[in-house]
């Protein structure tokens, strides 16, 4: 039961592009059960302008969107990485998926920012209670770059691994969480909520 | 049909035996594994795949929840659950082992039967609620689980967090099931309510339930309330409270009360962080329920709780009720209250009125009324109504009543609330009021009829009252009664009125509607462009044909294909007066394409290109109206090429095809002219289809396009690069052979070509010549690439030439400058130039001046001079005669025309040329014979001879008077005698005479023209004998020996003379003639004085001779 794959992970941001990729990747490489969302109306990733962001529609596949970008300035989209992130994407998993549309179940919710963890909650209340089977919502706030995605990504695994190993998460949360975040000197917000 | 189809392969292992298999399998061995999995097979098959075995198996399966591990017991409270909400049937047997695993050891196992237990009492209320007879199963389930509730109740305080969360949401599905629904909310499909238990149920009364429910629900706000909980409780508390108060607006209240106290009084035990986190879920529950209809009332005090948690403005704003439905929430109050009757305390029992009055008056006639229960008015319920409106009309109806002096018990017993808060105050008069109409009720429904008692009894218990005012009590109760029954229906008739508006009010779309399928989504919509599509007449006359288009454009741009090509279609069938729509469209999907707006098309194809959309939009316009006939084709395609926004490759590519169609006429290439002028961001490019054009096969389209490019050619901006165009186009025909580029589809040329045509030449040349009559500084730029030519193209350039030239004319300095430094190879060219100038009209001073120049400084080629010949003077003419008649024939015969002004005088300027005729001829006779062959002046003076009209009798007349007295005698004179004589017969006369003067001349002396005289003689004889007779005798016998023809009839002639005559004749004469040796005395010089006289006779002779006037020279 107790194995890391008995327990199902889900890494949300805003776009599903970098920071729950970036987490998702690392996860899975440790064997986690885990998936990725982003809570966003839409993808969004920076343009060639602050002003002029790339807007995509979920359901739009990392290949489309990479070659998108491919054919609107390779070298510009080359330069900043966004190329490189999205060919990893794609490697990963189709398409970017949306955390409202989903109807998976999960044990842990891990957000990437503090508005997607506010879009999660609202998500979760909005919907008609099922089974009442609790999922813990966890917030690690991650700045949206990649080198801050790949220490993120660190600690969300970090953080996995120690709630996976619990027998009684419920019970114990409280204090590990408490734990990781003097280890880490973070402050993580924590809510349960119902599916 | 074979049965054997159908046939089960291993019928023996039908799904029963699977399941005893999978069952037995499970209960012998020891892998835990494989038991949760077998047990999970087996749920699948006992309860979606073949549910009748279900009640076969359900023991057997129920066993493993007395399995060692954990896990499996797990499994086997999902498997209740399933169970359960599938087949209620089957819960009586399911209660008691759920109930054992809800008090498992392992966590694990008590949270999932816990979980089990909400969904399993739902479902029997369910069952029991539908069950038309309550059977004693029911009625044992019912009760177990009864205790079940309590057992459960009393683990919301277990030691395990998880559990006490399970339980918190179990209570919270208590206080759900049990309770009244919001009746101003649409109801779900799934939600279950008391509403939904009969009230017939004995098993279940509703008044019990929701008793229960009530006090669960205030177990609920306790354990929020508690000063330990932790934060994970805490926070599932805060949203099971706050689930209840929007499905229950009924608790809302006292759960924002809750809410409220627990701002103020955070649990001492929560770390800083989870401090963060429950005041986040609080702000966000508080947004939440602020949002709710029925917090309308708290919405200020809500407000405030929010900005102290560090809400943002704009959030609280957001969430805010908006004033019109605070408004339209007072004036329902209000309404409420007048319909409620004059009786304003009465307003208090309204609601129950109202939840009383639906089965009393529709539903169930057979219940009787039921009076508003004592019990139900706990002072929560008061609380929840006693809004500021109820409050004033309290106090303004009971102010008549308050008695003049306090009385003793008020004083003793009154206590000023001591709390500022407004919700303390308003529960402590709850509390009082409450205490005093359960009084007063219990005294109604007591005694009825005892009225007076009634008072007794209430002025006993209520000293703080009057007895009039307990009368008048009493008596507005039976009124009330009876107003009551009078209106019921007008009242129920009105409720439901209100109630509808209610309902309408606080419909959410969200909730009664399920999303479409994909296919009927998209069809609506198609039929809705469709109806939108059709309208136009309708939005015309309505005015709202701008929305109208708006809409179309953003429809066609932004949804689906099929709409984009029910939009095109409709454009493309009327394009004349749909153009506007087409443009709308065209500036939508550009704004798209530019990103002006946020929002993207809902179906973007990534592997498009950006401006695919847009493009292939704009080449289906053009198409479309490329199909159009007539004029308007012209204008249209002009108008939607001039304002589209941006103006694509593949739609230059197309205009560019329009454009080379001949049967299209000049109106594309016009457009292509105005598109250069007017898009200068795009110039270049409709600049370069124009001049693709000016290469084109087609004349038509050529000379256009030329015509157009040489009018933008004035443009600055433009005239450099047309030039160097124009310039590498010649440079073209440096080449071998003509560039691949001028072949092409595009050009009406699909096959290249290896040799220059005239085609093809003109290709590289037409632009070129156009600009030169614009631009006369590019004349040097041909002559140079001239000279490197092949000679084909350079015969064809020629040609090309003339045109531009002539419309330069001769005063052009740069043609002059031409002249002037006429590069070497180019000199045919300039001669050409030369020529073509001074074809029409004499040459310039400045012209002969350059072409002089020319000609004697730098190159020597008499050719230069022919064009200007007649700009020269005599003497440079006679000069150049000699090399100018060496030339070919028929340029000989060219320059004779110049100078003779024979062939070209029909432009009518009179012919000047510095020589005329006659002195040409004589010049040509007195050719140096050094310089000239003889032959060639031969025959140049034979073209003079074939120019009838310059060369008259006359002149010739006049030449040979002239030659003749040449001395010495030219060469040629007796051949152009002959000539003169054998054109103009009748000179012969005039020859004679001169015959005569040449023997004066001594002829013979001159071998060549003795020659000559000799056979003029013998040709113009029997004349001639007369002049022969006067040649002195040795020179005579020398003629007749040159000429032996001539002897014969000289003699014959002169046997024919009459005696005196023959004695004119000298002796020596006669003996030549004779054939007598000739004598040798005679000295020439003796003969010459008697040849005056018969010179003298000659001439009479030829004045008799003659009909005609004399020569002009001669007089």
């Amino acid at each position: 039961m107790s194995g890391p794959n008995s327990i199902r992970v889900a890494v949300i941001c805003s776009s599903n592009m970098n920071r729950s990729m970036e987490a998702h990747a690392f996860l899975s490489k440790k064997g986690f059960n885990v998936k990725s969302f982003g809570t966003g109306d839409k993808v969004k990733l920076p343009g060639n302008a602050p002003d002029r962001p790339n807007v995509y529609d979920f359901g739009m596949s990392y290949d489309e969107i990479y070659n998108d970008l491919l054919t609107k300035d390779k070298q510009y989209y080359t330069q900043n990485g966004l190329l490189h992130m999205l060919d990893r994407n794609r490697r990963i998993k189709p398409k970017p998926e949306r955390f409202q549309l989903s109807k998976d179940k999960f044990d842990i919710l891990i957000t990437c920012e503090e508005r997607v963890y506010d879009q999660v909650i609202e998500c979760m209340e909005s919907r008609t209670p099922e089974d009442n089977q609790p999922v813990h919502l966890i917030n690690i706030d991650i700045q949206d770059n990649h080198e801050e995605a790949t220490v993120g990504s660190f600690l969300i695994c970090e953080l996995v691994t120690v709630l996976a190993n619990s027998d009684d998460l419920d019970n114990d949360i409280d204090e590990l969480l408490h734990e990781f975040e003097s280890k880490f000197a973070r402050t993580i917000l924590h809510t349960v909520v119902f599916y | 049909m074979d049965p054997r189809i159908h046939r089960r392969s291993e019928p023996e292992k039908g799904p029963g035996d699977l399941v005893v298999e999978w069952l037995n399998e499970a209960s012998l061995g020891s892998n835990d594994t494989v038991k949760v999995s077998n047990l999970l097979k087996v749920q699948e098959i006992l309860i979606h795949k073949e549910p009748q075995l279900l009640n076969l198996y359900l023991d057997e399966a129920l066993q493993f929840s007395l399995d060692r591990n954990s896990e499996v017991r797990k499994t086997v409270a999902g498997f209740i659950e399933e169970a359960g909400a599938k087949q209620p049937e089957v819960i009586p047997r399911m209660v008691q082992t759920l109930s054992r695993l809800v008090s498992d050891d392992a966590p694990l196992v008590a949270k999932r039967a816990l979980r089990a237990s909400g969904r399993i009492l739902r479902s029997t209320l369910k069952w029991v609620a539908s069950a038309t007879l309550v059977t004693p199963e029911m009625e044992t389930a019912w009760t177990q689980l009864s205790s079940l509730k309590v057992q459960i109740i009393n683990m919301i305080d277990s030691d395990n967090d998880g559990i006490r969360t399970q339980a918190v949401k179990f209570l919270e599905g208590v206080v759900l099931i049990q309770t009244y629904p919001d009746p101003d909310a649409p109801r779900k499909l799934e939600d279950f309510s008391l509403e939904d238990v009969p009230l017939t149920l004995k098993i279940a009364r509703r008044r019990k339930l929701e008793e229960e429910a009530n006090h669960v629900m205030d177990l609920l706000i306790k354990f929020h309330g508690s000063p330990h909980v932790s934060s994970v409780n805490l926070m599932t508390c805060m949203g099971s409270l706050a689930l209840i108060a929007k499905t229950r607006p009924q608790f809302m209240p006292v759960v924002i009360q809750a809410l409220q106290r627990l701002q103020h009084d955070f649990p001492p035990t929560l770390s800083d962080s989870q401090v963060t986190s429950v005041q986040k879920q609080l702000k966000l529950t508080l947004l939440g329920l602020l949002k709710h209809p029925a917090s309308i009332e708290f919405a200020s005090s809500m407000a405030r709780q929010l900005s102290q948690l560090g809400a943002k403005e704009q959030e609280i704003i957001k969430a805010y009720p908006k004033p019109e439905d605070i408004r339209r929430m007072k004036k329902r109050q209000q309404e409420s209250v007048a319909a409620a009757s004059a009786a304003k305390r009465a307003k208090l029992e309204v609601p129950i009125a109202v939840a009383s009055e639906e089965p009393e008056g529709v539903a169930a006639p057979v219940q009787p009324a039921k009076q508003p229960e004592v019990t139900e008015l706990s002072e929560s319920f008061i609380a929840e109504r006693l809004s500021v409106e109820i409050a004033t009309d309290l106090v303004m109806g009971s102010m008549a009543r308050v008695p003049d002096i306090m009385t003793t018990v008020f004083q003793r017993e009154y206590q000023p609330s001591s709390s500022a808060d407004t919700s303390v105050q308003r529960q402590t008069i709850a509390k009082l009021l409450a205490a005093q109409i359960k009084q007063s009720k219990t005294k109604k429904m007591k005694k009825e009829t005892k009225e007076e008692d009634a008072v007794m009894e209430d002025l006993v218990k209520n000293p703080s009252i009057t007895v009039a005012e307990a009368k008048r009590e009493r008596k507005r109760e039976k009124d009330r009664e009876k107003e009551k029954e009078a209106k019921a229906s007008i009242e129920a008739h009105e409720k439901s009125l209100v109630k509808a508006r209610n309902r309408l009010k606080a419909l959410k779309l969200s909730e009664v509607t399920k999303p479409l399928s994909k296919e009927i989504r998209e069809k609506m919509l198609l039929m809705a462009v469709n109806r939108i599509l059709q309208a136009e007449k309708i939005a015309v006359h309505g005015g709202v044909a701008p929305v109208r288009s708006k809409i179309l454009t953003t429809l066609a741009a932004t949804f689906n294909p099929y709409i984009k090509e029910a939009v095109l279609r409709y454009i493309t069938d009327d394009m004349r007066t749909r153009l506007e729509l087409a443009l709308g469209w065209l500036y939508e999907e550009y704004a798209l394409l530019q990103g002006f707006q946020r929002r993207t098309t809902l179906c973007t194809k990534p592997h498009e290109a950006p401006h695919q959309a847009y493009n292939f939009l704009l080449c289906t316009l053009v198409s479309a109206i490329d199909l159009i006939q007539g004029k308007d084709r012209d204008t249209l395609l002009s108008r939607l090429y001039l304002e589209a926004p941006l103006i694509t490759e593949d739609a230059v590519e197309a205009l560019k095809m329009v454009s080379s169609d001949e049967t299209r006429g000049l109106a594309p290439l016009q457009l292509l002219k105005e598109m250069v002028i007017r898009r200068p961001t795009k110039q270049l490019v409709f600049l370069n289809v124009l001049l693709c054009h000016t290469g084109h096969e087609n004349c038509t389209i050529r000379e256009a396009a030329i015509q157009s490019v040489v009018e933008l050619y004035n443009r600055p901006e433009l005239n450099k690069l047309i030039e160097e165009y124009a310039v590498l186009y010649l440079g073209f025909l440096r080449l071998q052979s003509p560039p691949e580029i001028v072949f092409g589809q595009d050009r009406g040329r699909p096959q290249p070509e290896d040799l220059w045509s005239e085609s093809t030449t003109r290709t590289c040349l037409g632009l070129y010549l156009a600009l030169l009559t614009e631009h006369q500084d590019l004349i040097h730029e041909l002559a140079r690439v001239y000279t490197s030519m092949g000679a084909d193209v350079k015969r064809m350039v020629l040609r090309l030439v003339e045109g531009p030239v002539r419309s330069l004319g001769m005063g052009s300095p740069q043609l002059l400058a031409l002249v002037e430094n006429c590069p070497k190879g180019a000199e045919t060219l300039v001669t050409r130039i030369i020529h073509i100038l001074t074809e029409k009209s004499a040459p310039s001073a400045e012209l002969v001046a350059r072409v002089r120049e020319l000609y004697q400084t730098r190159v020597s080629d008499v050719r230069f001079l022919i064009p200007v010949l007649n700009g020269l003077t005599k003497k440079e003419v006679i000069a150049a005669l000699p090399k100018l008649i060496k030339l070919n024939p028929i340029v000989v015969k060219e320059v004779f025309n110049r100078l003779l002004g024979t062939h070209n005088n029909d432009s009518g300027v009179p012919h000047t040329s510095p020589i005329t005729p006659a002195e040409l001829l004589i010049a040509l006779h007195t050719i140096d014979p050094n310089k000239a062959e003889l032959k060639t002046v031969i025959k140049a003076t034979s073209l003079c001879f074939a120019e009838k009209q310059a060369y008259t009798q006359e002149i010739v007349a006049v030449v040979m008077q002239h030659l003749m007295e040449l001395t010495p005698l030219p060469t040629l004179l007796m051949r152009t005698v002959i000539q003169s004589l054998a054109l103009y017969p009748r000179l012969s006369g005039f020859v004679m005479n001169i015959l005569q003067r040449l023997i004066l001349k001594q002829v013979w002396k001159q071998p060549k023209v003795w020659e000559g005289f000799v056979k003029c003689c013998e040709r113009t004889q029997p004349q001639s004998f007369a002049v022969i007779l006067q040649l002195p005798p040795t020179q005579l016998s020398e003629a007749l020996k040159m000429a032996p023809g001539l002897k014969a009839p000289l003699l014959a002639h002169v046997e024919s003379f009459a005696e005196n005559q023959k004695a004119h004749i000298p002796q020596s004469i006669m003996d030549v003639i004779q054939g007598k040796s000739l004598m040798e005395a005679h000295d020439e010089f003796d003969i010459a004085p008697p040849g005056d006289y018969p010179l003298e006779q000659q001439a009479d002779c030829m004045e008799i001779d003659l009909s005609e006037p004399a020569p002009p020279g001669l007089d």
